[in-house]
């Protein structure tokens, strides 16, 4: 969205029209190319700072990251040792720990993206509804989003226990058989962490949705009701399709968020039991720090970083390609 | 708004000049500075001290108050870092020319870890205590400090595991014995479920605690063995680390375990279901000492969340011999902490005053003595218990005494032969056997492996 909005800037800029952006620069967008690039270069000093801090801190951390993956090193012995690409060569022929985070990463973007997804837009669409005590419920479900992790953590450690608040319930409304440990098995751990994001998560993708069904053109949706649509074919057909960008925007996000998870697991859980809810964020935390092994952690955040650009990429020209369909359909 | 830059010449000169300072900048804060500390005064200077422990920093103070009744112009501060932040935060302060004067270690990873950055304390030890200051402090103390040849830290206090604690109130209630057999633990257990009270509690997601009871169970199937495969001179998968593990698996499926211990920890978890009455058992070591005394245990089931908190007896009992061998299971331990004095500090010479007293004068043992969270290293300090008040002493004093004896002869390690790599095996062991994904030989094989890979690694 940002670049597209940037490429057509550009366009104005070259074509040295007078509406629109170069408007935004004191009104002398009738300059000639000459003046006009004089003009441009007081903007360098401007950016200059964001630019190095950019360059200087993140790129340079990230090509030091780089270099780290290459060696064998505790992070803190003066003389490492260069291992070449053997870090990366274990991490994918002999670390079943690795293969399983990457699986619970897969199932979890896919478990969360889908509940928070469907919950949002039902959300979304009770509140477009005008109900009654519509702010309260709002409030309601978005607080969760604005509560630490680190503050929840020992909350749901207390109600997911054995002799916690969630089998207390169960256990007063007849549901006692389902009594069980819920985060001290295998079984159970990864569905509870799964649950703990969406309710935390929710509130934001419920906010997105609202949002952008407010950008719906109202004459469609009466359309829709003069040819005799219902609530579940307006909802289907107008009001889904509406919401095509914000749902590849939560797509990518969420697919980030799932390859950066750490607080929740690590709280709750610690990634057990057994590993249970081990994830690419956690694996990294415990290599490079609790066991030291930072050149093996580096890789791992390496590649963490090139599946997360590999996967917005994707999702991007997957929903670019799906809006040209579109607009070629139309 | 126009900046005065005519040419782009100045500008790129600029932001090349901006750029070389940021990144010069970055590499700065990035790079380590190998410059040794200053030594300063010995009588005078501010010290910063980190450490995970003392875990309340009343007692700190308290230790701090005592060490400035001697010397008034040291400045001491305490920084408590928690244990599970004690890695991340130690390492680049170390790194750094901002840390710590004198930090924290205990045996193990950590002393391998952060021994390169800590003084030798053997010089101090000798300023101290004379040429033979090693016969004068607990031998398993000083061993699991060094490294390489080096005293990375004076140690200060010592720790043993091995045994159990139980509430004493609730196997009285209902006319309970401890458990001396594996058989016997399974009917105080069968007991207790039938009235609806917790057995035995553990916080089986830490990998400390679950190697005290593994290495209780070794200890019971065969004495010596655990601490010979951690010198390398046996191999984890024996049959007798085998049975180890299958015995680990039964207080798993015996219901001695409680349900969902794969998922709980020893701390807050375990403690807190232990010192509520929720659980009559717990395995903890030495350092749950303080909780026998009334002011202890009545703050810590404060803290553990029970209004109007009620000290009830603590007893320690020996760990069962649920390998049905006969044999005690003996005890193990090592210096719980030690004081390191940074090599970058600027106070090395405060620094290390401020080490030396609490390791090794009897002023500085008493205070730690007298807490009965750690036992003191320096031998002939023993707690004065004519100043400690029990919570039953008709049950309590007898056991207890005989405990802080009986450690004065451990001579197995707990943690000091093992690094970071073993001790993340063993909890994969542990969880993976205990969740049934894994058969007690499987585990054993794949601890062995790893154990090899470690071994491997640091030549």
């Amino acid at each position: 969205m940002t670049e597209t909005t940037g490429v057509r800037g550009a366009r104005m800029s070259h074509s040295g029209g007078t509406s629109g952006r170069p408007a935004l620069r004191g009104g002398q967008g009738n300059a000639s190319p000459a003046r006009r690039q004089r003009l441009q270069a007081p903007g360098l000093p401007w950016i200059l700072p964001a630019l190095v801090l950019g360059v200087g801190l993140i790129y340079y951390c990230i090509g030091y990251t780089g270099y780290m993956s290459t060696l064998n090193w505790d992070g803190a012995s003066p003389n490492p040792e260069s291992v070449g690409l053997n870090n990366y060569v274990r991490i994918f022929t002999s670390d079943p720990v690795f293969w399983k985070a990457v699986w619970h990463t897969v199932v979890f973007f896919v478990v969360t993206f889908v509940a928070q997804t469907a919950l949002g837009v039902i959300f979304a669409v009770m509140m477009h509804s005008r109900i009654k005590l519509g702010i309260l419920y709002k409030v309601v479900v978005f607080v969760p989003v604005v509560l630490a992790p680190a503050i929840m953590a020992p909350v749901f450690r207390q109600m997911f226990s054995i002799n916690g608040q969630f089998n207390w319930l169960l256990e007063h409304v007849g549901l006692g058989a389902l009594v069980q440990p819920w985060i001290g098995q295998e079984s159970t751990a990864l569905p509870v962490i799964m649950a703990i994001t969406i309710w935390q998560w929710t509130g934001l993708t419920f906010v997105l949705y609202f949002a952008a069904m407010s950008q719906i053109d109202q004459s469609m949706l009466e359309a829709a009701r003069i040819d005799g649509a219902g609530n579940f074919r307006t909802l289907v057909s107008i009001i889904w399709p509406s919401l095509r960008g914000t749902t590849v925007a939560l797509a990518i996000l969420g697919a980030i968020g799932a390859l950066k998870t750490f607080d929740v697991p690590w709280l709750v859980t610690i990634a057990g039991p057994n590993n249970a809810t081990q994830f690419l964020g956690t694996y990294i935390y415990q290599m490079t720090i609790q066991l030291a092994h930072v050149g093996y952690g580096a890789a791992l955040s390496i590649i963490l970083l090139l599946v997360a650009l590999a996967i917005a990429i994707i999702l991007q020209v997957v929903g670019r390609e799906r809006t040209r369909e579109k607009k070629g359909a139309r | 708004m126009h900046l005065p830059f005519r040419s782009k010449k100045t500008l790129r000169t600029l932001a090349v000049a901006a750029m070389v300072g940021m990144t010069a900048v970055g590499l700065a804060a990035c790079s380590s500075n190998d410059n040794q500390g200053s030594s300063g005064s010995a009588t005078k200077g501010t010290v910063n001290w980190w450490g995970w422990t003392p875990t309340n920093t009343d007692e700190a103070k308290d230790f701090i108050a005592q060490f400035n009744k001697k010397y008034p112009d040291i400045k001491v501060n305490f920084k408590l870092i928690g244990i599970s932040d004690y890695q991340a935060t130690m390492r680049p302060a170390l790194a750094s020319n901002g840390g710590p004067d004198v930090f924290d270690l205990q045996p193990g990873s950590y002393v391998q870890q952060f021994g390169t950055y800590a003084e030798d304390m053997a010089p101090v030890a000798k300023s101290a205590l004379g040429s033979d200051w090693k016969s004068k402090i607990a031998p398993i103390a000083v061993s699991g400090m060094t490294y390489k040849g080096k005293l990375t830290a004076l140690p200060v206090g010592s720790t043993y595991a091995g045994t159990l604690w139980i509430n004493h109130d609730l196997f009285t209630k209902y006319d309970l014995q401890p458990p001396k057999t594996l058989d016997e633990w399974k009917h105080v257990c069968q007991v207790f479920e039938q009235n609806g009270q917790g057995c035995f509690v553990q916080g089986a997601s830490q990998e400390g605690f679950d190697q005290d009871t593994l290495q209780s169970i070794a200890n019971s199937v065969k004495p010596g063995y655990w601490t010979k495969a951690s010198k390398g001179k046996a191999k984890w998968n024996d049959p007798t680390m085998v049975k180890t593990l299958s015995i680990w698996k039964d207080l798993f499926t015996s219901g001695i375990m409680q349900k969902g211990a794969l998922g709980a920890q020893q701390y807050p978890d375990a403690n807190n279901q232990f010192l509520t009455g929720k659980y009559a058992m717990v395995m903890m070591g030495t350092w749950y000492t303080q909780y026998a005394t009334e002011k202890a245990m009545t703050e810590a089931i404060s803290a553990a969340g029970v209004a109007g908190a009620k000290p009830f007896p603590i007893v320690p009992i020996a760990f069962p011999d649920v390998a049905g061998n006969g044999n005690t299971s003996e005890m193990f331990g090592d210096a719980d902490y030690g004081l390191a004095v940074a090599s970058k500090s600027k106070n090395r010479a405060a620094a290390e005053t401020f080490a030396k007293w609490i390791a090794t004068t009897k002023q500085g043992q008493q205070v730690i003595a007298n807490r009965l969270d750690t036992l003191p290293t320096l031998k002939g300090v023993q707690p004065d218990f004519t100043t400690i008040k029990f919570v039953d002493p008709s049950v309590q004093e007898t056991p207890v005494t005989d405990l802080l004896k009986k450690v004065g002869s451990v001579n197995e390690p707990r943690f000091a032969l093992l690094n970071a790599d073993i001790e993340n095996a063993f909890l994969a062991a542990a969880q993976s056997v205990g969740s049934g994904s894994a058969t007690p030989q499987q585990a054993a094989e794949t601890l062995q492996q790893a154990a090899q890979a470690a071994a491997a690694a640091n030549g």
